[in-house]
């Protein structure tokens, strides 16, 4: 957060609110991106490692993948609800 | 407000409108992740190669629900104070 932390007050005033959104903006995505790939690692392993052998197997891992790809549709989906629940 | 020669003092209010505007797309993000990660655990089945119907239906309705039964406390917990 060197934009927050180190301001230089230069003649130009600094970094520009530009410059100041798109590491806001940068920032915010990273950390959903991180929160994000978590959650589906988690859901995806309890969903699909039932029983943890000695390496995974062609079925895990293919479970896994149709897994991620199910859990961003499912994301889409409760995204589309919420959005037209909430006019107010 | 006077922000000229404020080294990191109040951010613009250009600054200001963009954060409240992340606030709040971020408090919908928000939302969204948790009422997946709520909803999966009632609706999913074994992943597909798409959604059924039937699972997107209850994602969905799992959704719209949650927010309603949101309301209903909510106004449950205004009518205790009141009473």
């Amino acid at each position: 957060m060197d934009a927050f932390s180190s301001p230089r007050p230069s003649s130009s005033g600094g970094p520009s609110n530009e410059e100041m959104m798109d590491q806001v903006r940068t920032q915010l995505a990273h950390a959903y991106a991180e929160e994000f790939f978590a959650t589906v690692r988690d859901k995806c392993f309890a969903k699909c490692i039932t029983k943890p052998g000695s390496s995974l197997s062609g079925s895990e891992a293919s479970c896994v993948s149709r897994c991620v790809d199910r859990y961003i549709e499912a994301t889409g989906v409760v995204s589309r609800a919420v959005l037209n629940a909430s006019p107010r | 407000m006077d922000t000229s020669g404020l080294g990191g003092g109040a951010p613009s209010f250009e600054l200001q409108q963009f954060l409240e505007q992340e606030k709040q797309k971020a408090m919908v993000n928000e939302l969204v992740a948790k009422l997946t990660d709520s909803c999966w655990e009632k609706c999913m089945g074994t992943p597909g190669s798409k959604l059924s119907s039937g699972e997107t239906a209850c994602f969905s309705n799992c959704a719209q629900r949650f927010l309603e039964t949101s309301q209903l406390i909510l106004q449950k917990f205004e009518r205790m104070q009141q009473g």
